[in-house]
């Protein structure tokens, strides 16, 4: 703007510079050559009225350089000329000034000479006796006039420019420099040329909409982040490139990058060829899942195209931890596969046996034994069954009856029920504590407390001792069976507690019970909001205490 | 032209960190299927080997495109210079992953797992493998020369796995079709092993401008 400024004053100011010269010279040169003849004229009839009272001898004596005197005879012929030699002289009878002196007594002209660097002037006026009186002077035409003063032109044109480049500068800036302190972040508190006024009212308008919409972004991304980097699963965004545009915090600990990948290529944080073709194929625009295992967990990765308008813009990836999921699923369908197995063993058995005596195969004094097998085999499997039933209801989470129950009570009947398969293997059974009372199923307690005997019993020494002890600790009643048996080693103790785990698979049998009697304790403890605490040493003992 | 340039070039990194990832999923397989004896997995393995040769002509035409058209100096220059040579070496990874692929139903479900020093050696390869990718991607240094570092573990593990092999023979312990055979993987895995360290040392070369083997 300055530089447009500067410019347009600079030239402004040259065009006026010559302008004006040219017009004052060619007005000085017009009025000069008025006057000029003007006095041609004054000088002419002086000259003239002498030279008719004297004759042409007045110009014996005359001496003018300045002006130059030429007296013609009527037929052309030059009598006389101050300058020249008047005998050497052409005819000018066909001159003009002179022909019009002829005719009618003054005559003018002006005629260039031959180099045109000069003009002449020519007055002419017819003397008494009808010669032609001429006077004529040379001066310098306007084209050589302003040759001639060219340098003094140039100079002051020169001079003029510079003078015009330093002012138009200053001026120019003069101009801008307000502008150039325009404080354009606080628009409406500038106070310059009122010209401007509408449009910094503009721009304050415009910045005050920038920053509210900026804030409202800055909000929304905020927001986008606080939530996505909260979440459990690992969210991955890419551009159709392939750079990453943003990634959450579980993303990066499934991926196991620890610096900001945002704007790498996603082939740095995972170049697995599953991964690579799951995202082209996402790129063109098609949806692609997987499952595999990372550092020990299992994921799901599930990969899509973000569309809009028909167009992959990028690509989403969610990674869901399904270790869980995983271990639930294998846990069930091992269920359903023991299940099955601890079903058919006794059925087996009971067939087995029942064929034998259906094809008269068994000695008649070992019929009783085989029978008695049967029936043992048919009791197992009712107990079996009925674990299963109950361990469904547990499941179900359908809401029984609940009572206030007296523990100390619960646990002397579970005493007394136990007594005889205690007496068998040698243990003897013992209460410790005073009563406590809970609120809660009584069934359900009374499973617990039957469960965790049953077991301290069946896996106890010969001649060792269950005691149970129902007492308060920190305010909390709790429930503990103790036994002096074989104990359980730390590999096993996170799996009793599910269906059907053995830590002796091979000696199941003997020991007798279905495997689900601490699958039972584990659902009922949790049904009352309980906790389960093992402390076991393999020989010494194990310590079962709940605290509800 | 500049960013058309720029352009090809993360073109040709991007294949090749494909091409890499390839190799490692290639040799990862392999070692599986011959640990746990899976012939299935063997012949999955083996048919998975064409891509990388694939892959390998793609990547070349993109360097010596990238020479042709845009005469690049320095870095430039050295990484393509580099890539060309790590492919020959990826390329000839995957081909030996397939020798042992081809190998493995001859084993007849024996898996040569019982040897320790076998395991270790399959084990160590794919991880120097793995790692000499890793160094590509991050362009660390660090990384490329700590592979050159296991190098040495597989070698010594080939000699004394050698020697092992040789006892049993010359003892008639084993029979002798098997001992070949393992014999033969591990010089594959310790040809693999050594393509690794020279995968590293493109690495080194494209990053700090000084090849290991000058």
């Amino acid at each position: 703007m300055t530089k447009k400024i500067f410019h347009s004053i600079f030239i402004v100011a040259l065009v006026i510079l010559l302008a004006s010269i040219g017009i004052a010279t060619s007005f000085l040169y017009e009025y000069y050559n008025d006057s000029q003849q003007k006095q041609l004229k004054a000088e002419l009839s002086l000259v003239a009225d002498t030279v008719n009272k004297v004759g042409i001898e007045y110009f014996e004596n005359f001496d003018s350089t300045v002006f130059r005197f030429t007296v013609v005879y009527t037929d052309g012929t030059v009598l006389y000329d101050t300058q020249a030699n008047a005998s050497e002289m052409e005819n000018h009878a066909d001159r003009e000034e002179i022909v019009e002196a002829f005719q009618n007594g003054t005559g003018s002209s002006a005629r260039n000479s031959s180099t045109f660097s000069k003009k002449t002037f020519y007055e002419a006026v017819r003397l008494e006796n009808g010669d032609v009186l001429r006077i004529s002077i040379s001066q310098l035409t306007i084209g050589a006039l302003i040759l001639g003063m060219l340098p003094a032109i140039c100079a002051i044109i020169l001079i003029s420019a510079v003078v015009a480049i330093v002012l138009s500068h200053a001026m120019a800036k003069k101009v801008t420099e307000p502008l150039m302190q325009l404080d354009l972040e606080n628009p409406s508190e500038n106070s310059t040329y009122e010209e401007l006024t509408p449009i910094l009212t503009k721009v304050h308008k415009q910045h005050k909409e920038i920053k509210s919409q900026m804030e409202t972004l800055r909000r929304k991304s905020d927001e986008f982040e606080q939530i996505v980097s909260s979440m459990n699963e690992g969210l991955v965004l890419i551009d159709e490139h392939g750079m990453v545009l943003s990634m959450n915090t579980a993303a990066k600990n499934i991926f196991a990058v620890k610096n900001d990948v945002k704007g790498s290529d996603f082939l740095l944080v995972d170049r697995t060829v599953k991964m690579s073709k799951a995202i082209w194929n996402a790129l063109d625009g098609n949806h692609s899942e997987y499952i595999e295992e990372r550092s020990g967990s299992e994921y799901q990765f599930t990969i899509n195209p973000i569309e809009s308008d028909g167009k992959v813009l990028g690509v989403v990836i969610l990674v869901f931890d399904i270790s869980d999921r995983a271990f639930a699923e294998r846990n069930r369908q091992e269920f359903t596969a023991n299940v099955t197995h601890e079903l058919k063993t006794p059925l087996q058995s009971i067939i087995g046996s029942a064929e034998l005596l259906e094809n008269g195969l068994v000695k008649p004094e070992d019929t009783s034994r085989f029978v008695s097998n049967i029936r043992k085999e048919a009791t197992r499997l009712v107990s079996l069954i009925n674990d299963i039933i109950r361990l469904s209801q547990l499941d179900d989470n359908n809401e029984p009856a609940t009572e206030t129950v007296e523990l100390t009570e619960v646990a002397k009947e579970v005493i007394e029920v136990l007594t005889i398969s205690a007496a068998k293997r040698n243990v003897t059974l013992s209460l410790e504590g005073e009563p406590q009372t809970i609120f809660g199923v009584r069934r359900y307690i009374y499973e617990i407390i039957y469960n965790l005997c049953d077991n301290a019993i069946r896996y106890n020494v010969d001649g060792g001792t269950v005691t149970i002890v129902i007492g308060k600790e920190n305010s909390r009643v709790i429930v503990s069976v103790k036994d002096t048996g074989i104990g359980i080693a730390p590999e096993h103790q996170s799996r009793i507690f599910e269906r059907f785990y053995r830590v002796d698979k091979s000696h199941s049998k003997e020991t007798g019970g279905t495997g689900l009697g601490l699958s039972i304790v584990k659902h009922a403890v949790q049904y009352h909001g309980g906790k389960l605490v093992l402390d076991s040493e393999v020989g010494k003992g194990t310590t079962v205490k709940i605290v509800f | 032209m500049r960013s058309r340039f720029d352009e090809q070039l993360s073109l040709l990194n991007k294949k090749m960190i494909e091409m890499g990832a390839e190799c490692e999923e290639l040799i990862a397989l392999v070692a599986k299927a011959l640990l746990n004896g899976d012939v299935e997995g063997a012949r999955k393995a083996k048919e998975q080997g064409h891509i990388i040769d694939q892959m390998e002509r793609e990547v070349e035409a993109i360097c010596l495109k990238l020479l042709l058209q845009q005469q690049p100096v320095a870095k430039d220059l050295r990484v393509i210079s580099a890539a060309l040579k790590m492919i020959t070496d990826m390329e000839r990874i995957g081909d030996q992953a397939e020798d042992i692929a081809e190998i493995i139903p001859f084993l007849d479900g024996r898996t040569g797992a019982e040897f320790t020093d076998f395991k270790l050696m399959a084990e160590t390869t794919c991880k120097m493998v793995t790692d000499s990718i890793d160094a590509y991607v991050k362009q660390n240094v660090d990384l490329a020369k700590a592979v050159a570092e296991h190098d040495d573990v597989v070698d010594d593990a080939f000699v004394r796995m050698k020697n092992m092999l040789i006892k049993l023979i010359s003892e008639n312990k084993a029979d002798g079709e098997y001992a070949v055979d393992l014999l033969m993987i591990a010089k594959y895995f310790e040809r693999i092993g050594d393509h690794a360290v020279n995968i590293a040392e493109w690495v080194e070369f494209s990053v700090i401008g000084v090849h290991k083997g000058a």
